[in-house]
């Protein structure tokens, strides 16, 4: 290929995308979609169910404060401490429940795998950004939480390219 | 074409002259990185007679965390999260190495589906990370629309690998034992659009880069690495097959599923900066034609994982395991003394062994063409550090 036809295909491949869609997620006004609620994990067969690994959720009624949660994140983040609550459950002698740090938290998800009584998921809720330090530590109570996340643009394959839509 | 015997004795020579005539003002010395836009966190000094680089002193070690150390404090399964952390892009590799390591130990064998799933995973950490370097040479070379492309085109599997593992690019999704989730529903049909349209997009990147009038004249021809010095100087990866030595750890040394994939091991004979640039493209059509015929072969159903113990023992004993990373063979050497945490873990990067071939290359060249050679390395600096 000589040069003259080799800067005219640059410049061609280059003037075509003025007419291709736009690939850019626009993306305070748009979000993407997920699959699912977000990564959950089943401890009677031992796999987790495919989902977006944001913040999690925590069912008060499920949770026996056995600590496992804890113990999983020793050496990974230490982001979880078992903190008292005023709640009375019978399941729940201590009255103790995780309280995730976010400002450590590297949400690898091996909290949930521990958890054996389906207590602890994880939920599509991924903007936790906060103005101190204090507001990225969630109580139990913070936690159980169902967050509203309504994502609904997907990456889409047309005959002008790639987009989200 | 000197050997690599006479080249290494000339930067001897070079060397000694250097440091006894440090008054010399015919000399000047000039520092790229560790804030040069395209160095990455890695250093290196570099000697300028006029405008030939005479003395290259490069200077790794400002992004060392020490993880190796780290894993003797975590069993196996915690040691997963910030092993993936030198190269967040390519994480599914890394714990590819380590997972086979681990199952090799305590002697477990991963189900067949959870096999095809971690090689498709990994595949596409290697698509989305030699799609980040390349977006890195691009702009190293002065071409901002290769670093928009390619970053942009990173979308498409970042996409694939969150709907698959949850996380964007810290997947922690391989461990020992299979992976953590199965595929998701309506998978196979998205990866195989996204993939197929992926593989249209490389023809684009040849127009405006690879054929580029201004790219050719800047890489071809510059820092010839022969096939002969190469082998002796143990640089792996794609550095290796750009100087014509066909070796993949996939092809050489299969693990899991790979004996069962049909493909072949891309090189080029031309050794030079270009071929570095390009077999990496190469491999990118190699790992799309994979990706296919893995989501072909997938069993319907089946387990994805072997349920081990968290604080799994493993029997006394050591082992090695390598896989082909994004970036060359990456090999975990794991030592285990019957206890839940690993009495030692050594890990062989491709990195470092390909900023061996730095100072040989640099030495000898106009600085105009250090970008062009530097980045061509596939050197990723913190994985070099760990």
């Amino acid at each position: 290929m000589n040069t003259a036809t080799g800067f005219i295909k640059a410049l061609e491949s280059g003037t075509k995308h003025i007419v291709l869609k736009r690939f850019t997620l626009r993306y305070p006004e748009e979000k993407l979609k997920f699959v699912g609620d977000g990564y959950q994990f089943d401890p009677k067969k031992g796999v987790g169910i495919a989902g977006t690994r944001g913040r999690h959720i925590l069912f008060h009624d499920k949770c026996t404060g056995c600590q496992l949660c804890a113990i999983a994140c020793e050496g990974i983040a230490e982001a979880i401490t078992m903190v008292k609550v005023d709640e009375q459950w019978k399941q729940n002698k201590k009255s103790i429940m995780p309280q995730i740090d976010y400002g450590k938290c590297v949400f690898c998800g091996l909290c949930v795998d521990a958890c054996p009584f389906y207590a602890l998921y994880m939920t599509n809720d991924y903007e936790l950004s906060s103005f101190t330090k204090s507001h990225l530590i969630y109580t139990p109570s913070q936690l159980a939480v169902k967050p509203k996340y309504d994502g609904e643009v997907e990456i889409k394959i047309g005959s002008r390219g790639a987009y989200h839509g | 074409m000197t050997s690599l015997e006479e080249k290494i004795d000339e930067a001897k020579r070079l060397s000694l002259q250097i440091t006894k005539e440090t008054d010399d003002d015919r000399l000047m010395t000039l520092s790229v990185g560790p804030q040069h836009p395209g160095s990455g966190h890695f250093r290196f000094t570099i000697k300028l007679d006029g405008d030939y680089i005479v003395f290259v002193d490069p200077d790794p070690g400002y992004v060392h965390r020490g993880h190796e150390k780290m894993c003797e404090y975590r069993n196996h399964f915690q040691n997963i999260p910030h092993l993936e952390r030198p190269v967040i892009h390519d994480s599914c590799n890394i714990t590819y190495a380590y997972s086979l390591a681990v199952e090799d130990l305590v002697g477990i064998t991963v189900p067949r589906r959870g096999q095809f799933i971690r090689a498709l995973a990994s595949e596409l950490s290697r698509l989305s990370y030699t799609l980040y370097w390349l977006a890195i040479y691009g702009i190293f070379l002065g071409h901002s629309t290769m670093f928009m492309w390619p970053a942009g085109d990173r979308e498409l599997l970042i996409d694939l690998l969150e709907r698959l593992s949850g996380a964007r690019v810290t997947n922690a999704f391989n461990i020992p034992g299979g992976v953590r989730n199965d595929i998701p529903y309506n998978f196979k049909e998205k990866c195989l659009a996204q993939v197929n349209y992926f593989e249209k997009r490389l023809k684009e990147y040849d127009n405006i880069f690879y054929n580029n009038p201004l790219v050719r004249q800047r890489t071809e021809g510059v820092g010839i690495l022969t096939k002969e010095d190469a082998i002796k100087l143990g640089v792996t990866g794609s550095v290796l097959r750009a100087s014509g030595v066909p070796f993949d750890v996939r092809k050489v040394e299969p693990y899991d599923v790979y004996n069962e994939i049909d493909f072949n091991v891309q090189y080029m004979k031309t050794c030079d900066s270009f071929a570095r640039a390009y077999v990496p493209v190469l491999d990118m059509r190699e790992s799309c034609h994979i990706i296919r015929q893995l989501l072909d072969k997938m069993p319907e159903s089946g387990d994805v994982r072997e349920k081990l113990q968290f604080n799994i023992k493993s029997s006394p004993g050591e082992t090695y395991k390598r896989v082909e990373s994004g970036r060359g063979a990456l090999g975990y050497h794991v030592v285990s003394d019957g206890t839940p945490k690993p009495y030692r873990v050594k890990a062989s990067v491709g990195s470092f062994r390909n900023l061996l071939a730095l100072p040989f290359l640099l030495t000898g060249s106009k600085l105009g063409d250090m970008p062009a050679i530097y980045w061509s390395l596939n050197y990723w600096p913190v994985e070099a550090d760990r």
